[in-house]
């Protein structure tokens, strides 16, 4: 259930690495993404991520969260330690993270590491392509399921709003209702006619969400994800 | 018909009993007094020990009458039994003491007996204390600790004076018996302690195969995370999210996650738990897939209208529409919300009949009855159907109060 925009694409297709540490998953997705995006790389661990990422440059790292590494940080997922150490190198690759956890300590781990999106590996390709063209395109994606989590660990359901706009800890009513239709199914551009505004203001409203997810130090992101294991 | 009730009857004790039920329940199975049989048994017990004998071998086979209850005993048999154990060591060591080393080689061999019974009488309170009366609640929370204690008090003075007894002595006889003697104390006290130290030992092998237990569990659940879950997620991204193939991948996915995880979840289900159960339960029977979020914490029971209200619709959802349908549950501290949206044809709620009571009667007549509101609607953009339910929470406490 991954919705993205109606943004024209480049004529180019999209490059994208593709890290996941089981070849038969990799090879399934390869056959499953759209003809505009194509594979110039594949990872199946920590240290070849990190190496073909830098190498080629993709646009998007469509990126396991759980892989393997060697002396991977306690506390932290072999997605998240890829970006660590992958994004400073290739400032122009944007990363997309797939999971098969739905736990949200994981996810949020690999989303405040600097992904810029998050899908389960159950979506179609279809899906997962809308996501990659949205991921390059410079929007965040988000699921349902990760909107319903960020309502939650900002406290929106308690009726915690930003009064300032810069204000990392909380979101503003308007960010509250656009994630509340994300999180009941809604594609950017149903949220768009909703709230009757751009589909392009829907998308500023969402990546303005990422980037508090990503920088919010507010504890309830950690302590709730420690607490619930489902996204 | 008196008389064949009695030869059919077994003989049982009584669960409530002085110490071990064996003379009431043979004084109730002869018909006899009690205190006739209690002093049958001491005057057997003369007669090198037969009585004891029988006694023990009563209360070894007799079982206790039927009934649920814990047998409760009015005797302090721990006590008592350290009180002969004390009745028999005492006077040795007195003895030891009191009259002169030449005596006392010959008092070893005399007090052998007493002390052998002293020594076997501690024993035996520490293991009744331990055994028998364990769990009883009129002996007092540490009876078994002070028991024990007493009796290795006992012991370990007796261990002493035969110790002191083995350095005066001279004949060989006397200091072999001395150090038997002491011997037996020793044993005697590693016997009162034996009960602790395997119920220990015993704890730690459990506590050490529960560990392991729960170790291959997670290492089982990392494999399974690693590699089924991966195949499952595979299957339904090549198959298609509605499928029958997705839709069995889907539903073992589930199980395999309930299980992997299993007690991470709380016990009494709650409205999303509910939600998220019943979305399971569909999608095995229909094409359709239900994408569950929560928000807040649920406060709503499953019991409750909402919930009813909620399932109606997912059951809308899944028989009409199919495909992918959004639940989306938000718990404020106002009201409980929930939002079922899916991706079908939709349909005006003006063109269904009146005699077709399905949604108007079962989701938004039971939302109205039950103090909430509920609205079905197409979905955004036109497409499909979307069902809003809203149920205030001080009006939904109550109704849960009162169901």
């Amino acid at each position: 259930m991954v919705e993205a925009s109606d943004r024209s694409i480049d004529d180019r297709a999209v490059r994208v690495v593709v890290v996941d540490d089981h070849s038969i998953f990799r090879s399934g997705l390869k056959a499953d993404l759209a003809d505009s995006i194509e594979v110039v790389g594949e990872a199946h661990d920590v240290e070849s991520a990190v190496q073909v990422v830098t190498d080629v440059a993709p646009d998007v790292v469509l990126l396991d969260v759980h892989l393997p590494g060697i002396a991977l940080p306690a506390g932290t997922t072999g997605g998240a330690e890829v970006i660590r150490r992958a994004a400073p190198l290739v400032p122009g690759t944007r990363f997309l993270a797939l999971s098969v956890s739905d736990k949200a300590e994981d996810v949020v781990g690999v989303i405040r590491a600097g992904a810029r999106g998050y899908i389960t590996k159950g979506s179609s390709g279809a899906d997962v392509s809308r996501a990659v063209h949205a991921v390059a395109g410079g929007d965040a994606v988000f699921s349902p399921k990760l909107a319903g989590f960020v309502l939650d660990a900002f406290g929106a359901a308690v009726g915690e709003t930003a009064s300032a706009s810069d204000e990392l800890d909380r979101l503003s009513a308007r960010e509250q209702e656009v994630m509340r239709l994300i999180a009941r199914g809604y594609a950017y551009k149903e949220v768009a006619a909703e709230l009757f505004i751009s589909t392009k203001t829907v998308e500023t409203h969402v990546s303005a969400v990422l980037r508090k997810l990503q920088l919010s130090s507010r504890h309830e992101l950690t302590a709730w994800a420690n607490a619930r294991r489902l996204l | 018909m008196e008389t064949s009730g009695v030869i059919e009857r077994r003989m049982t004790r009584p669960r409530e009993c002085v110490a071990t039920g064996v003379s009431a329940g043979l004084a109730a199975h002869l018909g006899w007094p009690v205190w006739i049989v209690r002093t049958a048994f001491i005057i057997a017990s003369l007669a090198a020990g037969a009585g004891l004998l029988l006694y023990l071998w009563l209360w070894a086979l007799t079982p206790w009458s039927p009934g649920d209850e814990r047998p409760s005993r009015s005797a302090p048999v721990a006590w008592m039994l350290i009180a002969l154990s004390a009745f028999c060591l005492v006077p040795v060591w007195l003895a030891q003491f009191t009259v002169s080393s030449d005596v006392v080689a010959e008092l070893v061999g005399t007090w052998f007996g007493p002390t052998l019974a002293g020594i076997g009488a501690a024993v035996a309170a520490g293991a009744w204390a331990t055994f028998i009366d364990r769990g009883e609640s009129i002996r007092g929370p540490r009876h078994e600790l002070t028991v024990r204690v007493v009796a290795t008090v006992l012991l370990a003075v007796t261990v002493l004076v035969f110790v002191a007894v083995l350095g005066q002595s001279g004949s060989r006889t006397s200091t072999f018996g001395a150090a038997f003697t002491a011997l037996a104390a020793l044993v005697g006290i590693a016997l009162v302690f034996a009960p602790t130290l395997i119920a220990q030992w015993r704890d730690l092998t459990a506590e050490r195969t529960r560990r392991i237990r729960e170790e291959e569990r997670s290492e089982i659940a990392a494999h399974l995370h690693d590699s089924v879950l991966q195949t499952l997620a595979l299957i339904q991204n090549r198959a298609g999210a509605t499928s029958e193939v997705a839709r069995i991948a889907r539903a073992q996915e589930r199980e395999l996650r309930d299980w992997l995880f299993a007690g991470d979840a709380p016990l009494d289900s709650d409205l999303a738990t509910d939600l998220r159960d019943y979305g399971g339960a569909l999608e095995i029977d229909y094409p359709v897939t239900f994408d569950v979020v929560v928000v807040g914490e649920s406060r709503e029971r499953a019991s409750g209208e909402l919930a009813a209200a909620a399932r109606e619709a997912m059951l809308n959802a899944a028989r009409h529409a199919g495909g992918e349908v959004s639940v989306y549950v938000e718990s404020s501290p106002a009201a409980a919300e929930v939002f079922v949206r899916d991706r079908g044809p939709g349909f005006a709620l003006a063109d269904v009949p009146g005699d077709r009571l399905g949604v108007r009667q079962s989701i938004i007549g039971r939302m109205r009855r039950a103090g909430g509101s509920g609205e079905v609607r197409p979905g955004a953009g036109g497409v499909g159907t979307e069902v809003r339910l809203r149920y205030p929470v001080e009006r939904s406490g109550s109704e849960n109060g009162r169901g």
